[in-house]
């Protein structure tokens, strides 16, 4: 058997199951998006657009991933600093802070949330005893409770990839900086924060396109009232059953993902 | 380096990293809290203490099938990833135009799972009809393919690739090579990978929720329908044993890997 052979016997199999489960299925999608009654159509596409219903979802969709994505840099990039600064100890210690979140179920992380915001949770209890809030008052079903929510979620993505950028940074470079006469926070301008640049892009770029297609965490938290892209694309589904239409509303979600997914393969593609 | 940074500036880092714990941690802990809370009703803080939700959650048929089939899907799912993700790790690692094969072989990591989830529902109804296990194992198959494959590409990128040419000179074939050299190599590496993936099967909702069948209802749909309609302390019990589960993956993976592994990373 030459070397040749065996490598493609080695990735035969999955290619196979790639293509299969995962080519098949999207050309699948793409397909059923433009196919009408009497053939290629459009139409699909048309009813997304011809009232503002749909559009507004969309725009909800975009305008809540920004803010998830920059709350989430702002609280990441501190955390991931700081992770990258300390001793390993501590730092095992951290990881697992990130990590145990982000491998438990977002359903179960979903339902904490709909604990600490519902009528009978620590915040809207504590705001009423205080006198603050009227007596029906509960953060649950509003864009708040998804953003609070989503960022808890997406937080450790954010963390891990920041961490493997500042984690490669050569201390040494703060150290001169420190000695040339900067003071701490002027080496952080100066010197950390443009090296964990595309670090800091990437993990935004992540974050935003795993924001954007969320699905569980927002239907639960905004309720049905407050729908983003993904919700309607499961009542397209599973309730009104319109297949073609939910195919058009995943390929319109699958293009904006594209447009941010390039450059964040750009990217990591030249820091690795 | 720490000791160059101004101290109240620590303190502020202190209690930033106190913060982002409570954050982090604390929808988890209200979610065990309420679990052994006397209320009928879902509140917090907990008042009482009672195992109650536990005995009622393991009577409750809907939950105990559920499990079954989850543990069933999860394991598995992380054999086949397992053995298809690291053949083709290792392929990866010799190959001289990895990149593209690369890019290819994690897709499915950047399209968005419920992208996906349609696409998947869509092509098994047109060909094959109703949704089975069989779909879902296909499907969450395709899901941990890439962490299997980015494990053991990571391991087998430090390890040292003249052992097996040495192996080769010494007069092995290739099979034994790959059984005596290669394969030891990536153990840890698939070890990692089998344990994201056990771990991702048994947690995903997206994919489940779509492609579910009646009947075929995985733990994380079962409480995701739960908390739709009308959550009650069982559900946090339920939840708090997804959490436990977690913990002791977490608690294996450190035992045999090591967990200072990823933190320097």
């Amino acid at each position: 058997m030459t070397a040749r052979r065996e490598t493609l016997l080695l990735f035969a199999p999955g290619l196979a199951l790639l293509a299969l489960g995962f080519l098949l299925p999207i050309l699948r999608m793409l397909m059923l998006s433009v196919v009408g009654p009497d053939g290629i159509t459009a139409v699909h596409f048309a009813r997304f657009f011809q009232d503002s219903y749909y559009p507004s979802i969309l725009w909800r969709t975009v305008r809540l991933s920004l803010i998830i994505t920059v709350l989430t840099a702002a609280i990441g990039f501190p955390l991931a600093y700081i992770m990258s600064r300390v001793g390993l100890r501590l730092r095992l210690w951290l990881v697992v802070m990130v990590i145990l979140p982000l491998m438990t179920s977002v359903v179960v992380r979903t339902f904490g949330w709909m604990v600490l915001l519902g009528r009978s949770g620590p915040i809207a209890s504590t705001l009423r005893d205080h006198g603050l809030v009227g007596r029906g008052f509960s953060l649950m079903h509003t864009e708040t409770a998804i953003v609070l929510g989503m960022v808890q979620v997406l937080l450790p993505f954010m963390v891990l990839t920041l961490l493997g950028s500042l984690a490669r940074l050569d201390p040494r470079l703060e150290e001169a900086a420190r000695t040339m006469g900067c003071s701490f926070l002027q080496s952080f301008r100066h010197v950390v924060l443009p090296l964990s640049l595309p670090g800091l892009v990437a993990g935004s770029l992540l974050v935003f396109t795993l924001s954007a297609s969320s699905f569980v965490t927002p239907s639960l938290l905004g309720g049905a009232r407050i729908e983003v892209l993904a919700a309607s694309i499961y009542k397209s589904v599973t309730q009104t059953l319109d297949w073609n239409f939910a195919a058009a509303q995943a390929v319109i979600l699958f293009a904006g993902v594209a447009l941010v997914l390039i450059p964040y393969l750009r990217l990591t593609a030249r820091h690795g | 380096m720490v000791r160059a940074v101004p101290a109240w500036l620590r303190g502020l880092a202190w209690a930033f990293v106190v913060l982002a714990g409570l954050f982090l941690l604390g929808p988890l802990a209200v979610v065990v809290g309420v679990s052994v809370s006397e209320n009928q009703f879902i509140a917090f803080p907990p008042e009482g203490f009672t195992l109650r939700w536990y005995e009622k959650a393991l009577g409750t048929r809907e939950y105990v099938e559920a499990f079954w089939l989850s543990l069933r899907l999860a394991v598995v799912v992380t054999v086949t990833a397992t053995l298809i993700g690291g053949a083709a790790a290792i392929a990866l690692s010799r190959g001289r135009q990895a990149g593209a094969m690369e890019t290819v072989f994690l897709s499915p990591l950047l399209i968005p799972t419920i992208i996906f989830a349609i696409g998947m529902l869509m092509l098994w109804s047109s060909t094959f009809g109703p949704t089975s296990f069989a779909t879902l194992w296909l499907a969450h198959t395709v899901v941990t393919l890439p962490y299997v494959i980015r494990t053991t590409l990571a391991v087998l990128a430090e390890a040292d690739p003249f052992l097996e040419e040495a192996a080769r000179t010494m007069g092995a074939g290739r099979l034994r090579c790959l059984w005596h050299v290669v394969l030891p190599q990536c153990r840890p590496g698939l070890i990692a990978g089998a344990f994201f993936a056990f771990n991702i099967s048994f947690d995903e909702a997206v994919l489940s929720l779509f492609l579910r069948s009646p009947g075929h209802n995985t733990l994380p749909v079962q409480i995701y329908g739960q908390l739709e309609f009308s959550p009650d302390p069982t559900v946090a019990a339920v939840s708090t044993l997804m959490i436990l589960l977690t913990i002791a993956l977490i608690m294996i993976l450190d035992r045999l890997l090591g967990l200072n592994r990823f933190a320097k990373a």
